[in-house]
């Protein structure tokens, strides 16, 4: 059962905690090595052309593909 | 086991201190200790090691940059300053500085990152360097400690060298270099390369560091799985990002996020992409050519009457030496520098896109163009480079982590319309065009991208059908303003390659043309003396001017020129210089008049078409093989195989594309 929302539904410049990482394991871990893992904070700064996504996450300005968004989800920190 | 004893034995590993894959350079000699430059991509390392060496590495704001292996003699000052001292530390020290390619973690996703790691701690400790500084981006440290927790797990003897702190500032982090020092377990040093801030502060560091026992390795969990591990790294890196660093700012959001929102939009993002582009051609066209007709007039004038006057004086006037330095030499030499002014001013523009930032941004805006054809989006990258040449770009394949993705990149490279091709693009712009040449050197740029896109389909339809594309994970970097002595010294590197090149093969290339074009085919004719028509050169290129009948430009001259430009297109409007200065020196022969012999040329061979024949032409300078520099390249990065298909596919495209131009465009024209 899925929890959170996709990245790609997620709201843009709001503080969100990332609850699930369904994809790859090379672009989770490229991902993880910016700090974007499973209990990491991060916010969606702002959607891209081709659909994608840029989002902030530990001082790091990443670009996220479209294909990638739906399989990271996130929750809206308390 | 001596670092010469080293030097000299035929260890297969890789290793740092007799690394192959080096993009030229010499270290400071083999008893020198040897330092490493490691760190995450676009943290600062190329900039730093240029800084400290001296030397002319590439340099770029965006991921990816730095794919060879590149050395250099770091003479680090004395790091004791004591009065009468004679200690070691006294004297200064020569360091043999590596330049590795950037990679995030020591689990390499692509080949260069790969190379790394093995440069790093593939090879036994005694082949490893003897320090790694390690670039860190002080304003986002998160995702450059994990390559410095992992190397802290191999007690390699480090420093980190603490990068942006102007950016830094500005979002409002500061970062205690005490605190990190005490966490990290290594000595950390706040630097500013773009400014040579803080560097004698590294080299006192790094004299310290060799002078001392490498840290012991940071304590794992026994027995600790791969994601336990990582778990681990990323716990301990959140410990000492939260005890090194603050946050004052309330809005994390910068001027970069700001200028984000507008320059990778969904439909704004593209236009400005393209406006960008189109600026670049426009601005250096317009701005270049009074540059340009100054030096013309000074070659086809001033400088050919002098040494047309001091070789009478000295009884070699009207002689094959006149024929040989005024007709080749000063034509066609004369022809290419007055293009210097034209490529100076393409190469600070590139340089200011790439110092800033913006390429990285290019490279997402362009990444639903990229997948359609089968690549990722970082493919754009090495694409990008070859409008600046092709050599390097398909080197910057490396960066790509899938092999297929890297060979269909490299087949792609050459359709990108180098800065060589831009001579004869501008040439043929002015020629045939007047006012519109720089919309038309701009459409050849758009055709370039069409003919990617479309040869991309062709290939992912077909060769790499259901071939997986990895989506697109990119950093991007804050944007900077360029600063002067960098924007000079990309410039400087790769005007200074240009003209190595360039000059080399053209006067390789002149002499050999004048050479063919004086010997001659039919009895009774002098060496020196014959019509060019008439020469080797002449019925070499008549035999296959037929081929272009269906397109054109099946005159000799054309033909003759397009041979020379499989060498280097370089060469090709000194060559045409030369035929046309040698050929018609009853109408002036000088290189000034070479515009109109040329459309004298395109109307005849065309039947009346020149415009549709010229495009037709251009089209066919743009498709076909770039240079012998390119298939070595494409020889040695996806093998001999791949680079036989590459230029049969590349001719077969520009013949193809080139016909069907001047076939529908003399329906109009």
């Amino acid at each position: 059962m899925y929890v959170g929302v996709g990245l790609d539904r997620a709201p843009i410049g709001t503080a969100l905690t990332l609850v699930e990482a369904d994809i790859d394991a090379a672009p989770a871990h490229r991902l993880a090595s910016f700090g974007l893992r499973v209990g990491s904070g991060f916010s969606v700064l702002s959607r891209t052309a081709g659909g994608g996504r840029v989002v902030l996450v530990a001082g790091s300005r990443v670009a996220v593909g479209r294909s990638l968004l739906a399989g990271l989800r996130a929750e809206v920190r308390a | 086991m001596s670092v010469a004893e080293r030097a000299a034995s035929s260890v297969p590993t890789l290793s740092v201190k007799q690394c192959c894959h080096t993009g030229g350079g010499e270290g400071a000699g083999p008893q020198s200790p040897v330092v490493a430059l490691a760190g995450a991509p676009n943290t600062g390392k190329s900039t730093l090691f240029n800084a400290l060496t001296g030397a002319n590495v590439t340099m770029g704001n965006w991921p990816g940059t730095t794919v060879e292996v590149s050395r250099g003699a770091w003479h680090a000052p004395a790091s004791c300053l004591c009065e009468g001292c004679t200690c070691p530390d006294s004297q200064p020290l020569d360091i043999t500085l590596v330049d590795l390619p950037g990679a995030y973690s020591l689990d390499p996703h692509s080949p260069d990152e790969a190379l790394t790691r093995e440069l790093l701690i593939g090879g036994p400790a005694d082949e490893r360097p003897d320090i790694a500084v390690v670039t860190c981006d002080a304003s986002r440290l998160t995702g450059c400690l994990y390559l410095v927790a992992q190397l802290r797990e191999q007690g390699l003897a480090m420093v980190v060298a603490l990068t942006m702190g102007d950016v830094a500032d500005k979002r409002g982090i500061v970062v205690d270099v005490d605190a990190l020092t005490e966490r990290l377990g290594v000595p950390v040093v706040a630097i500013d390369p773009r400014r040579r801030g803080g560097l004698g502060g590294l080299a006192i560091a790094v004299r310290d560091a060799l002078g001392v026992p490498a840290p012991d390795p940071r304590p794992v969990p026994a027995d600790a799985d791969a994601l336990a591990l990582e778990d681990d790294r990323f716990s301990w890196i959140a410990d000492v990002v939260e005890a090194a660093t603050t946050a004052t700012a309330k809005d994390a959001r910068t001027r970069s996020d700001k200028v984000d929102r507008w320059v990778t939009a969904p439909v704004l993002g593209p236009l400005i992409f393209l406006a960008v582009m189109w600026l670049v051609f426009q601005v250096t066209t317009t701005i270049a050519a009074p540059l340009q007709d100054f030096l013309d007039t000074l070659f086809s004038g001033p400088v050919t009457d002098a040494t047309v006057a001091g070789l009478h004086a000295v009884g070699l006037g009207d002689t094959w030496v006149q024929g040989l330095l005024v007709d080749g030499l000063i034509a066609g030499v004369g022809m290419l520098l007055t293009f210097v002014p034209l490529m100076t001013l393409m190469f600070i523009l590139l340089a200011l896109l790439e110092d800033s930032g913006y390429l990285a941004r290019a490279a997402v805006v362009t990444d639903r163009l990229m997948r359609r054809i089968g690549l990722p989006g970082r493919a754009f990258l090495p694409l990008i480079v070859g409008y600046g040449c092709n050599v390097p770009a398909i080197s910057g394949t490396r960066i790509l982590p899938n092999a297929r993705h890297r060979i269909l990149t490299a087949l792609l490279v050459p359709f990108t319309a180098c800065t060589a091709r831009l001579t004869v693009f501008v040439m043929m712009g002015s020629i045939f065009f007047g006012a519109y040449a720089g919309t038309a050197v701009f459409g050849m740029y758009l055709t370039s991208i069409v003919i990617i896109v479309l040869v991309g389909l062709a290939l992912r339809g077909t060769l790499w059908k259901g071939e997986p594309i990895e989506p697109l994970v990119i950093d991007l970097p804050a944007y900077q303003v360029p600063t002067l002595r960098l924007t000079a010294s990309v410039t400087w590197v790769k005007l200074k390659g240009f003209l190595q090149t360039a000059t080399g093969i053209i006067l390789v290339t002149v002499i050999g043309v004048w050479l063919l074009q004086s010997i001659p085919t039919q009895p009774g004719e002098a060496f020196g003396e014959v019509p060019v028509q008439d020469s080797v050169y002449g019925v070499a290129a008549q035999a296959i001017t037929p081929v272009f009948a269906p397109a054109g430009f099946n005159s000799w001259q054309s033909a003759s020129t397009l041979v020379v430009g499989f060498v280097a297109k370089e060469a090709v409007i000194s060559s045409w210089a030369q035929t046309y200065a040698v050929a018609e020196p009853e109408e002036g022969g000088a290189p000034g008049d070479l515009g109109v012999a040329v459309m004298n040329t395109f109307v005849e061979s065309s039947g009346g078409h020149p415009i549709p024949a010229a495009l037709a032409f251009m089209i066919f300078l743009l498709a076909y093989t770039p240079c012998v520099a390119t298939v070595a390249t494409q020889w040695r990065e996806i093998g001999g195989r791949w680079t036989l298909f590459g230029v049969g596919l590349q001719l077969v495209v520009a013949w193809t594309l080139a016909v069907a131009v001047f076939q529908v465009g003399r329906l109009f024209w």
